[in-house]
C-alpha cells in the first residue's frame, strides 16, 4: 500500500505524487507489469510515468476522473498504442508462450496477445449490420476459421455463460436488444475465445441500477468460473467496491493510490475521498464553476 | 513629419507582412494537411491491394456491398442517363438541324456518352449514393468503437471493411457505366427519331461510323479507376473520423468534395493518357 497516510499536507505536488507498486505477495508474480509509462499527444502529457502490477486471476479496478488518462492506459493494454517511453510486459502471451514486451513486440506477438485478450467496450461496440450470432462468433469465423456448426455451438455456450436466452436472440440485430442485453452480448463476445485477460471499459455506463448490478455480478461470476484476470476502468465507485480485489487511482496521468478495498476506504488522498463521497468540491472539480 | 510618416509606413509594412505571413502559413498548413491525406489514401489503397489475396474470406460482405452499390444504383443511374441522353439530343439537334446535320446526332451523343458522360455520371451517382454512405457508415463504426473492437479481435479493418467496399465499386461501376451508356444512347435515339426524323437505324449507323470498339472500353477502364478513387477516399475518411457525430458529418462532406476533385483530375490525366498512349496502340 502507498505511504499516503504519512503525507503532511495536500499541495498539488503531493496530490500528484505517484505510488510505486509494492513488492508482490509471496508466491505471486505479476501477470502484467507496467513501468514508468509515458504518453504525449502533441503538447499534452497524458500518461506521466504510470507504474502498476496486475496479478494473475485478480480483478483490478482503475478509477479516475475525466481526462485522467484511463482510456489512454486502456488503449495501451489493448495494444492499440505502443509505449513511447516506459514498458509494459505481460507474462506468457506472446507467440510461443514467451513474455510480451509491448514496445518491441512483433505483429505476430501482438496477435498472439490479442487471442488471450477480451475487451468489453463502453457501448458494447457490436457491429450493427450483424446478428447476435454473427457478432459473438466473429472472432471464431474471421480469426479461428471454425466451421459454422462449431461457431453456433460456441456462441450459444458463450451467451448462456452471460445468462442470455441464446436461442431467442441469436438472429436478432443489436438494435433490437436492450442496453443491458447488448452489454451482455459484448461480454459474451469478449469471452468466446476463452481469454486469460479481460479489459472492461466503463462497463456499467448508461445502464439502470438493476442492470448495473447484473453486469457487476456477471463480472464477478466470470472471474470465479473462468479464473481470468480482469482490469476494469470505471468511475462508478459502487461497482468498484463490489467487484475489485484491488483498486488503483489514476490522477493526472499518474497512479497516486493503489491498494485493497479496505486500504482504499481508509486512504486520505483527497481525490479518492472526493470520488468516494461524490463531493463537488475537491481537486477533481478545482477551477470548475464560479 | 517625415519621421512620423516613415514610422507609419514601417508599421503598415509589418501589418501587411504579418497578414501575408499568416496567410502563407495557413495555406502551407492546408496544403501539408491535404498532402498527408493524399499520402494516407495512397497507403490505404496499396494496403487494400495487398489484401486482395484474402478476398475469399470476405465474400459475404462483398456480395452485400455489390448489391447495395450496384443493384441499388441501377434505377437512378438509368433515369439520369436516359434523361441526359434525351436532353443532349434535343439541345444538339436544334443546332444541327439549322445546318442540316441532324443525322450526326448518333455520333455526337455516342462519343459524349461512351467517352465522358457515362463514366462521369456513374461516378457522381455512386459517389453521392454510395461513397458518402460508406464514409458515414465506417465513421459511425469508428465513433462507436466497432473498428477498435475489430482490431482487438485481430481482424484487420482493411480486409474486413475496406476491401469488400472498394472491390464492390470496382465490380459495379464498369457495369453501371455500360448500362448508363446504353440507356443514354437509347434516350438520345428516341428523341432524335421523335423530334428530328432521325431513325434509330440511322442514329445507330452514325454512332458506329464515328465510334470504334475501344471507345466503350476506355470509358469502362476510366470507370474502374474512378471506383478505386471513390472507394479509397470514402473508406479513408471514414476510418479517420474523429470528434463523434460532427466528425462523421465532416468525413461525409470531405468524401464528396475530395472524390469529385480527384475524379475530375484523374479524368483529365486518363484522357491525356488514352490519347497519347492507348489510341496509337488500340485505336
Amino acid at each position: 500500500m502507498s505511504d499516503t497516510t504519512s503525507r503532511p499536507r495536500w499541495g498539488q505536488t503531493e496530490l500528484e505524487l505517484p505510488v510505486m507498486p509494492a513488492a508482490p505477495p509471496e508466491g505471486r508474480e505479476p501477470l502484467i507489469r507496467i513501468r514508468d509509462l509515458n504518453r504525449h499527444f502533441g503538447p499534452r502529457h497524458i500518461l506521466r510515468g504510470v507504474s502498476l502490477d496486475v496479478y494473475q486471476g485478480e480483478t483490478l479496478v482503475i478509477l479516475g476522473g475525466s481526462g485522467s488518462g484511463k482510456t489512454t492506459l486502456l488503449r495501451h493494454l489493448m495494444a492499440m498504442l505502443r509505449p513511447e517511453d516506459g514498458r509494459i510486459t505481460i507474462k506468457g502471451v506472446a507467440a510461443g508462450g514467451r513474455d510480451l514486451d509491448m514496445a518491441s513486440a512483433s505483429d505476430e506477438d501482438i496477435e498472439s496477445y490479442r487471442r488471450n485478450l477480451g475487451v468489453v467496450f463502453q457501448m458494447a461496440a457490436l457491429l450493427n449490420s450483424l446478428t447476435v450470432l454473427e457478432n459473438v462468433g466473429l472472432p471464431l469465423v474471421e480469426v479461428d476459421r471454425l466451421p459454422p456448426e462449431q461457431v453456433r455451438e460456441r456462441v450459444v455456450e458463450s451467451l448462456r455463460r452471460v445468462y442470455l436466452p441464446a436461442e431467442e436472440i441469436l438472429n436478432l440485430k443489436p438494435a433490437a436488444l436492450s442496453g443491458g442485453m447488448r452489454k451482455r452480448v459484448g461480454i459474451a463476445r469478449a469471452i468466446i475465445q476463452r481469454p486469460r485477460i479481460i479489459l472492461y471499459d466503463e462497463p456499467t455506463t448508461g445502464l439502470d441500477p438493476v442492470t448495473v448490478n447484473g453486469v457487476n455480478e456477471l463480472t464477478l461470476d466470470l472471474q470465479k468460473r473462468l479464473g481470468v484476470t480482469s482490469i476494469v476502468i470505471t468511475h462508478d465507485m459502487n461497482a468498484a467496491f463490489m467487484i475489485a480485489d484491488r483498486i488503483a487511482l489514476l490522477y493526472k496521468g499518474r497512479i497516486v493510490a493503489c491498494g485493497t478495498k479496505d486500504e482504499t476506504r481508509l486512504n486520505p488522498h483527497p481525490v479518492l475521498q472526493q470520488m468516494l463521497t461524490g463531493s463537488t468540491t475537491g481537486p477533481l472539480t478545482e477551477g470548475y464553476g464560479s | 513629419m517625415n519621421a512620423r510618416s516613415r514610422t507609419k509606413d514601417t508599421a503598415a509594412e509589418v501589418v501587411t507582412r504579418s497578414h501575408a505571413g499568416r496567410a502563407a502559413e495557413r495555406t502551407g498548413g492546408v496544403l501539408m494537411k491535404q498532402a498527408r491525406h493524399a499520402g494516407r489514401g495512397v497507403l490505404l489503397f496499396v494496403d487494400t491491394c495487398a489484401q486482395v489475396r484474402n478476398v475469399g474470406s470476405v465474400l459475404p460482405q462483398l456480395m452485400r456491398q455489390v448489391e447495395m452499390a450496384g443493384f441499388g444504383s441501377i434505377v437512378v443511374l438509368a433515369l439520369i442517363a436516359g434523361l441526359t441522353g434525351m436532353i443532349m439530343a434535343m439541345q444538339t439537334g436544334f443546332e444541327l438541324q439549322k445546318m442540316g446535320l441532324q443525322e450526326n446526332l448518333g455520333a455526337i451523343i455516342g462519343a459524349t456518352f461512351l467517352r465522358e458522360m457515362g463514366p462521369i455520371w456513374c461516378a457522381i451517382i455512386i459517389l453521392a449514393r454510395v461513397g458518402a454512405a460508406m464514409a458515414a457508415e465506417i465513421g459511425t463504426m469508428v465513433v462507436n468503437e466497432e473498428v477498435d473492437a475489430l482490431r482487438v479481435m485481430s481482424i484487420n479493418p482493411v480486409r474486413y471493411l475496406v476491401l469488400p467496399r472498394v472491390l464492390a465499386l470496382v465490380i459495379s461501376m464498369p457495369l453501371l457505366t455500360a448500362i448508363a451508356d446504353f440507356v443514354g444512347l437509347a434516350g438520345g435515339a428516341l428523341v432524335s427519331e421523335a423530334m428530328f426524323d432521325v431513325t434509330i437505324a440511322k442514329f445507330k449507323e452514325s454512332a458506329i461510323l464515328l465510334l470504334n470498339g475501344p471507345d466503350f472500353w476506355y470509358g469502362v477502364f476510366k470507370s474502374g479507376v474512378f471506383a478505386c478513387i471513390i472507394g479509397t477516399i470514402a473508406c479513408d475518411r471514414g476510418l479517420n473520423t474523429t470528434d463523434g457525430a460532427e466528425g462523421v458529418g465532416r468525413a461525409t462532406t470531405s468524401t464528396v468534395v475530395l472524390s469529385v476533385v480527384f475524379v475530375l483530375v484523374s479524368d483529365f490525366i486518363l484522357n491525356a493518357f488514352i490519347q497519347a498512349v492507348m489510341r496509337p496502340i488500340f485505336g
